[in-house]
């Protein structure tokens, strides 16, 4: 698509725009998808990453836009952005509670277009629609910026048909209209003029090598045809790939160190280009990615992701990694053997002693020590589906960002993160890749199994007897409050009081004295509000049940509950405080209601303490 | 319509939310949430509250079962658990239990596991306090609804 083109699709902009909204809290993904609906943009929501995912593979043009939630159990935000940005190359934003600058530098080299605090407000999100634009309009210039590069390389290199400079860019064009129709059908491009070459890893690995060898600034296309040297290959499909290739790289990188990676992208990049291009045969669409074609795949598979991908599994919490299932892990690793196998033609000039803390010395981004500490515990927590193939993924958040740094220290003594271009192609981490993941991996297939996480199910694991004071209560609201067995004063018990309490203002606290005088019983031992959760039946489901049932009634259980509940509010002084405020204001307001409404008397609620 | 009589009952409606502004239940970002409330949904700080009070008590349930035995706490579903709790109490504004959040990551990240579980009482307290409030709250906006009236838009500055 064209620059042109998209400026007059902004006509409609940004009303109707699609948005996907990712969030596994219920609470904020409704209000999101709200106050999306508000900006007039058309939402979909899903509180899951892998169904957000599966939603994005489905139909790559159906969102314009993703955001997302950065802390998820079932996949870390950052790699469900790398997933996105890679694979569908659509602007994702982020959203989080952490206002801490590393998490927000995580998320703009993740490739997140924009990061956003929440609460998010509807101002935020009335902008975000340029984020869109600017990706469209971004995507163009890259064609034309990579077509002008392999241009010149072809010059040099002997274009076999035609070597003027307007030919030159006939040709480019022709690869432009390529690329976006590739990009547009997802599968076979009719356009295609040349005969299909499926570029397989073992084809890719060829090129990588030809291309390191060469020299990425100075590779050719002829001239990697000639070190390839693969019959049928012509100088054509190696110019596509070549141009797809530095594409990819800028994408994953931004503009620096397209050579440090490109060795270890082989795997991403082939199902990125696949992905984008429908390319070639590559076909991975019914599948994730890195699925079907990957498992058990040729034994010359490239195990390596790239440092995006290893960026992006970094995850502070690491929950996200633990969760991987397969198909994403499966990207990155067949089996530990083929680690050993991994090899890059060129050498870095990083040594790097053992697996373990190869940056010593070098600038570090600040998040290196918790990574590691992080990644022994995921490594522990490691998903059982591909032991080795996660744990080796989990090396790659230790390395994450520190490739970055890595990449940047040797060479050129580049800050971290910053954008300098790269002045040589050599040295990238691959070795220390290589090295690292085998020293991981093989910390990995020693390591347990993930504890089972703590599921949904109410565990009764402490005394679920009957409450020494308990009373039937026919408003079910003993089984409402939560199930811990912490040590809670007493209090539950007390309050088991009839519903139809007095609640005008006095009577509210004739009741806690009630309940202290329970509570004096036992002091320090709370069982009882822990009992309440005896049914399976949780508290909210059922206290929506009892409030809304009758309202002046809810008040009551609500308010009973509320004692019951048993808080043993750590900071008694604040909360008499509250308490004697509450009650004066509902003082006031009981006197205006006259009683009736029954909630005067109503936050004035005593803690057994 | 018994126009002395919503009118009174939106006086109440005002009192009563602004006492819960003013005592810190609530913060701007519910008073954002009610601005979102329209004709095309007129129930969504019900809902979305309903949601959070849900979210709540699954979670501090969650936590309390990490936090059990003292000999092995799951700290990170702990700071999980906080972590999520933060967030959506932040969406409502539900100020009172976002604070209580902060001092209980706090205690989470130290390990501190009596400290985690005096703030998980009181993040239970706190959303418990909150709901009977709102569930008030909610009452009186039926009540002037019925009795003819519209709900006032109040501003908190």
């Amino acid at each position: 698509m064209t620059v042109e083109q998209n400026f007059e699709a902004l006509d409609q902009f940004p009303v109707g725009m699609r948005v996907l909204a990712v969030d596994d809290d219920q609470t904020c993904l409704k209000i999101l998808e709200t106050l999306l609906r508000r900006c007039h943009y058309h939402v979909t929501t899903t509180n899951q990453a892998q169904k957000a995912l599966e939603l994005l593979r489905e139909n790559k043009n159906k969102f314009d836009l993703v955001i997302s939630d950065v802390d998820m159990p079932d996949m870390d935000g950052f790699k469900l952005l790398e997933l996105v940005g890679l694979e569908m190359d659509l602007p994702v934003i982020m959203l989080s509670v952490h206002s801490d600058p590393k998490y927000v530098m995580k998320g703009v080299t993740h490739g997140a277009c924009d990061y956003l605090l929440k609460p998010v407000r509807i101002e935020e999100l009335k902008n975000i629609w340029q984020h869109v634009v600017r990706s469209k309009s971004r995507g163009s210039n890259n064609n034309n910026v990579g077509e002008k590069r392999d241009g010149s390389g072809n010059e040099g290199g002997g274009n076999s048909d035609q070597n003027n400079g307007r030919a030159n860019r006939k040709r480019k064009d022709q690869y432009n209209e390529e690329e976006d129709e590739e990009r547009d059908d997802n599968d076979d491009s009719s356009a295609q003029k040349k005969q299909r070459v499926v570029w397989t890893v073992e084809l890719h690995k060829k090129f990588v090598a030809a291309v390191n060898q060469l020299g990425y600034e100075k590779a050719m296309p002829k001239k990697i045809l000639d070190l390839m040297n693969v019959e049928k290959l012509t100088r054509e499909n190696v110019a596509s790939h070549l141009q797809k290739f530095r594409l990819y790289l800028k994408r994953i990188s931004g503009v620096t160190n397209q050579q440090a990676i490109m060795a270890n992208s082989d795997l991403h990049f082939l199902q990125m280009t696949s992905s984008l291009n429908g390319l070639d045969g590559f076909h991975h669409r019914p599948t994730p990615v890195g699925s079907g074609q990957f498992h058990g795949g040729t034994p010359g598979m490239r195990p390596f992701p790239s440092n995006g991908i290893l960026g992006r599994l970094n995850s502070p919490s690491g929950i996200g990694v633990r969760n991987l299932s397969s198909p994403p892990a499966g990207m990155f690793l067949q089996n530990q053997n083929d680690l050993g196998k991994f090899h890059h033609v060129s050498s870095l000039p990083l040594n790097h002693s053992d697996g373990g803390n190869i940056l010593q010395g070098l600038p570090m981004p600040l998040e290196f020590d918790q990574l590691q500490a992080n990644n022994n515990n995921n490594i522990r927590n490691m998903n059982n589906n591909n032991k080795s193939i996660a744990g080796s993924s989990m090396a790659f958040p230790t390395f994450s960002t520190q490739q970055n740094s890595l990449i940047r220290a040797p060479n050129n003594n580049l800050v971290v993160l910053e954008g300098h271009p790269q002045a040589s192609p050599s040295g990238f981490p691959g070795h220390q890749i290589n090295k690292r993941v085998e020293h991981w991996s093989n910390a990995v297939s020693s390591s347990n199994l993930p504890p089972p996480q703590t599921s949904n199910s109410i565990h009764h694991q402490f005394n679920v007897s009957p409450l020494p004071h308990a009373r039937p209560d026919p408003l079910e609201w003993n089984n409402v409050s939560s199930s811990y067995s912490i040590p809670f004063c007493d209090s539950a018990a007390s309050t088991l009081s009839p519903p139809a309490l007095d609640t005008t203002n006095p009577g509210a606290f004739s009741r806690n004295t009630d309940f202290d005088s329970n509570a004096n019983g036992q002091p320090g031992v709370f069982y009882d509000s822990l009992q309440m959760r005896q049914s399976g039946n949780y508290g909210p489901t059922t206290d929506a049940a009892m409030l809304s049932s009758n309202p002046k009634e809810g008040f009551v259980v609500g308010q009973q509950k509320l004692q019951s509940g048993g808080f043993m509010v750590a900071d008694a002084g604040s909360l008499d405080d509250i308490v004697n405020s509450t009650m004066k204001q509902e003082q006031s307001q009981g006197e205006l209601s006259g009683g009736d409404m029954g909630y005067g008397g109503f936050s004035s609620l005593r803690t057994c303490i | 319509m018994n126009t002395i009589v919503v009118g009174q009952l939106q006086r109440q409606f005002q009192d009563y939310i602004v006492s819960l502004y003013q005592q810190g239940y609530l913060d701007n970002q519910f008073t954002e949430l009610r601005k979102l409330q329209d004709e095309g949904s007129p129930d969504f700080v019900a809902e979305v509250v309903s949601l959070f009070f849900d979210d709540c008590a699954k979670l501090i349930n969650d936590m309390s079962t990490s936090l059990e035995r003292p000999d092995h706490v799951d700290f990170k579903q702990v700071d999980s658990g906080v972590h999520q709790l933060k967030g959506s109490s932040s969406s409502v504004g539900a100020r009172r239990v976002k604070s209580v959040c902060i001092a209980f990551k706090e205690c989470c990240d130290v390990q501190n596991r009596e400290g985690c579980l005096r703030c998980l009482q009181q993040v239970d307290y706190e959303y418990k306090m909150l709901k009977t409030k709102l569930q008030d709250l909610f009452n009186l906006e039926q009540q002037i609804l019925q009795a003819g009236g519209t709900i006032p838009q109040v501003s908190m500055n």
